[in-house]
């Protein structure tokens, strides 16, 4: 057989191909770089300070090497599933809508990611009367919406009371439970006005029913976003927002991509929260997390000047990625707050033993492997995350000295309660993660004596089909970050009694007496240590009614392209701060 | 078409043939032809590549019938989550990969242990063979079956009927097909599953079938029913008809012989097909899943991994290009057992 110089180049070429191979094979994998990874039990509490008035005042604080000009682009899964501010709740969409929504209040992030309170569209972050109970704020000059016009106090006045109206059923309802005055409010359309915000000039004051040292933290949320009164399209408010934010929006192609330009009447001088350096953003989604990291990876094209901020590194992507120096420098890696849990319908599983066995059964080790490792998660076993104020110790199911699970307590607990091989009808997303996720626990469930019937559901309509009161699951994933970093944004929301409506997110449809009343006390107290104490101990009682099973808090890492500067997280929102980012030439 | 008949030299040379003939094999007297089904067989027996694949096919459905067998002697099974269940940093690393070497290949596990989720790869492609083949076997059948029956009927009787199945064909092969499984999936579920069951494994697997059968059959009776057209104007068909034959017997006896290279070529060209199509549907969410193992989607699952663990994607990948190469190999020989002119 001759052996030309073809068949020569043919042969080594396979040769070299083979060997990568064999050695991609034959290489172990004994363990990531853990030693570097953020712990959350070594984590600070979140620390924001409220700002002054000097703080509040523009421009926000530059990111160094920034150039104005450009084009940013965004990878992520979903769609932002609401633009109303009234109906915005989600933190992903939060973090996308900074750049067209301001609020009276918002957070100001420096080039190191320290995060203050400050005005935003206020002068400052409020002056109090009443021990709390009273809230004065004060509109800049010079604000312009998106059209030229001012935007004007009684903008202000009616973005709250539009709150009110009954199409608004999404979104946080902190003023419709603080203000005075407000269970008989039922909206400005039919021309009345609720009495506990007055106005006067260019001041508006706000009256609560009891003092909340909270209550200009609340005001950042996403959620109370200005909205112009001329322009209010009352439901289709929802599709079209208008703008007093360094960005509008262009055009919009629902699931797909959202295009926002430059808004020509934002005074960059008058705005502490955002830069506004590209001319710019391309949003665009449908983007699985495996697909847009490995987009990230490649890092070509319009992908070098893209980031996300929903998806992450995925799972699968997290030992090659965070294992590589020059990929690793392209990746923001936070701790966050939230804690997912899968809360217990408590209208159907009743009998406290069977909600406590299903904590002992649970297999926290192997769906934290599942996951990836210590690199992207911590095994949570308390409700309130680490990092938040407010949070106390305790593991009650031992979590963290069984941590594959006790499916013989769990047994042991069923048999007591007389309620063995219990039928548990669990929810999952229909997504290849949560599929896998669903036979580990399924697996760990039934070898403790449960019969588990799994249900998939759609994506896009889980959130709102477990928020149903009659959704006809008995556990599912569902998470919860605090909306400010307090133990109270943890618990009454999530918690409280009084939280339980469709639509709402108690959605373990607690309704314990003295829980409520705990939590009504805590609410109250002025002292913070005291405060962080009370917090704690309800946590605790929470615990012991069994009423979730605490999963893990997430390690957030964002992974972005090599032409994205200025990529640092706003700890306020808890998200990428997207106000700031520029592209490199 | 008829096959020839051995060579007139044969029936000559009776006493030394005949007793050549019956010492070496035993076939009827020298001067009996052999059937056509006999002359394929030993036309078939010297084709090298269709014997090593017929054997390689064998292998595969007997692994596959075999599979709860060979997993209860070799001692484990595709659902228990062996790397999870196992301390952290003994089978599995923090990050849910293979702490051994080339998957984590050893004595106990032969092929390592899949990620993440920490099942025996063994078994689990075992399983996965059998559930895919059993799929895409049971689809194929039927497919074929019926593909056939419509489609010459169609052609041979023509008129009206052809023109309503032809129009039938159209309609069925213009549906989009996925986008109607997963829409309709679920409400079937829903009509024989209360909200509350699980949907039980088979009951996947036979909505799932139906579903690929109601869609699949269309291609292969457009295809017979072309050929047939062609065919019915020959003169051993109208031979046929004019001595009496019923339109039954001329299907079967005359037509059918004359069409196994198209159904053969379209079979074995389905049924790797079909074992596509539902791993693509068990990834959307229709039809088999977790932790039903599958043979398509442990290869998808593979691809997710294959930067840190190639090996897992290796087994399956591989013995799938092998059981496709090898099915083909297969139903061209015998194509070309069964009808040795068209190799010319």
């Amino acid at each position: 057989m001759s052996f030309s110089r073809r068949n020569f180049l043919i042969a080594t070429g396979v040769a070299a191909g083979a060997s990568t191979v064999l050695s991609a094979c034959s290489s172990g994998d004994a363990g990531g770089s853990s030693s570097k990874t953020p712990s959350v039990e070594k984590g600070k509490a979140a620390e924001i300070a409220v700002g002054t008035a000097t703080d509040s005042k523009g421009p926000a604080p530059e990111m160094p090497g920034a150039r104005k000009g450009g084009t940013i682009y965004t990878l992520d899964q979903i769609d932002f599933d609401h633009l109303d501010p009234a109906q915005i709740y989600s933190s992903y969409t939060g973090a996308g809508s900074v750049l067209f929504l301001r609020g009276l209040t918002g957070y100001r992030v420096d080039s190191k990611g320290n995060t203050t309170l400050v005005g935003d569209l206020a002068t400052d972050a409020g002056t109090v009367k009443d021990g709390g109970k009273t809230w004065s704020f004060t509109l800049k000059d010079g604000i312009k919406w998106e059209d030229g016009k001012a935007v004007t106090i009684d903008d202000v006045r009616h973005t709250f009371e539009r709150l009110f109206a009954d199409f608004v059923t999404e979104g946080p309802r902190y003023p419709q439970n603080w203000l005075e005055g407000a269970d008989k409010y039922k909206g400005p359309y039919d021309g009345k006005h609720l009495s506990s915000i007055e106005t006067d000039g260019n001041t508006v004051t706000f009256r609560l029913k009891e003092a909340h040292a909270d209550f200009p933290f609340m005001l950042a949320m996403r959620g109370y976003s200005i909205v112009p009164k001329a322009k209010d399209t009352k439901k289709k408010y929802d599709q079209r927002p208008f703008s007093c934010g360094p960005y509008k929006i262009e055009s919009r192609s629902i699931d797909k991509s959202l295009t926002l330009v430059r808004n020509e009447n934002w005074d960059a001088s008058l705005d502490p929260c955002r830069n506004g350096y590209p001319d710019k953003i391309v949003m665009q989604f449908g983007f699985q997390g495996l697909a847009s990291t490995d987009r990230y990876i490649a890092d070509s094209g319009n992908d070098q000047y893209a980031l996300s901020l929903l998806n992450e590194v995925a799972s699968e992507r997290i030992t090659k990625v965070l294992g590589d120096a020059t990929l690793k420098q392209r990746v923001l890696t936070q701790v966050d707050t939230t804690c997912y849990y899968f809360p217990i319908n408590m209208t159907r599983i009743k009998d406290v033993k069977v909600r406590q066995a299903i904590n002992w059964a649970w297999p926290a080790q192997q769906l934290k492997q599942q996951r990836g490792g210590s690199q992207v998660t911590a095994t949570a076993t308390t409700i309130i995350s680490p990092l938040t104020p407010g949070h106390e110790d305790f593991d009650l199911y031992g979590k963290k000295t069984k941590p594959t699970g006790d499916p013989e307590k769990a047994k042991a607990l069923l048999k007591e309660a007389g309620k063995e091989g219990q039928k548990l009808v669990i929810a999952f997303q229909q997504s290849d993660k949560a599929v896998k996720e669903a036979v580990t626990i399924k697996n760990a469930l039934t070898k403790a004596g449960f019969d588990v019937v799994t249900k998939q559901v759609d994506k896009t309509t889980f959130y709102s089909e477990i928020g149903q009161l009659d959704n006809g699951f008995d556990l599912f994933a569902a998470g919860w970050g605090p909306d400010w970093p307090a133990g109270y944004a943890v618990i009454q929301p999530c918690w409280d009694g009084s939280q339980i409506a469709d639509g709402g997110v108690n959605w373990s449809q607690l309704n314990d007496t003295s829980v409520n009343k705990a939590i009504a006390a805590a609410t109250t107290i002025t002292d913070a240590d005291k405060a962080n104490a009370a917090w704690g101990a309800i946590d605790k009682q929470i615990m012991t009614l069994a009423a979730c099973v605490p999963d893990y808090n997430p390690i957030r890492n964002y992974f972005y392209g090599s032409k994205v500067g200025g990529v640092v997280y706003n700890a306020g929102d808890t998200c990428v701060a997207i106000g700031k980012v520029f592209a490199k030439a | 078409m008829t096959p020839p008949t051995p060579s007139a030299a044969a029936p000559l040379e009776v006493t030394e043939e005949s007793s050549e003939k019956s010492i070496t094999s035993p076939s009827p007297k020298a001067n009996e032809s052999r059937s056509p089904g006999q002359l394929a067989w030993r036309r078939f027996k010297r084709d090298r590549t269709g014997v090593i694949s017929a054997y390689i096919v064998i292998f595969f459905f007997t692994i596959a019938v075999a599979a709860p067998l060979i997993a209860k002697l070799y001692g484990k099974n595709p659902y228990d989550q062996y790397g999870q269940d196992a301390p952290i940093g003994t089978l599995l690393n923090d990050a849910g990969y293979p702490i051994k070497p080339n998957g984590g290949i050893d004595a106990n596990f032969w092929f390592g242990i899949e990620p993440a989720m920490g099942r025996d790869v063994f078994t689990f492609l075992l399983y996965g063979i059998r559930t895919s083949l059993m799929i895409a076997t049971i689809t194929t059948v039927l497919v074929t079956v019926l593909g056939v029956i419509v489609g010459v009927s169609a052609g041979y009787l023509g008129g009206k009927t052809d023109y309503l199945v032809s129009r039938v064909i159209d309609i069925v092969l213009s549906f989009p097909s996925t986008l109607f499984f997963i829409a309709f999936t679920p409400v079937v579920y829903g009509l024989f599953w209360a909200a509350d069951e699980e949907i039980p494994a088979w009951g996947r697997g036979v909505c799932l079938v139906v579903l690929l059968t109601a869609f699949g059959w269309a291609s292969i009776a457009r295809l017979l029913r072309g050929q047939v057209l062609a065919l019915r104007e020959r003169e051993f068909v109208e031979a046929a008809k004019v001595t009496g034959a019923s339109p039954g017997r001329i299907i079967f006896k005359e037509l059918l012989p004359n069409l196994w290279t198209p159904i053969l070529i379209q079979s074995t060209l389905a049924l790797p097909a079909f074992v596509t199509a539902e791993a693509g549907l068990a990834f959307l969410g229709v039809g088999i899943q977790d932790p039903t193992p599958d043979w398509g989607v442990m290869i998808q699952r593979g691809a997710q991994y294959y930067t840190d663990d190639i090996t897992f994607m290796i087994f399956p990948g591989v013995s799938m290009i092998i059981f496709v190469l090898a099915f083909n190999l297969l139903g061209d020989s015998v194509r070309d057992a069964l009808d040795p002119k068209s190799k010319r």
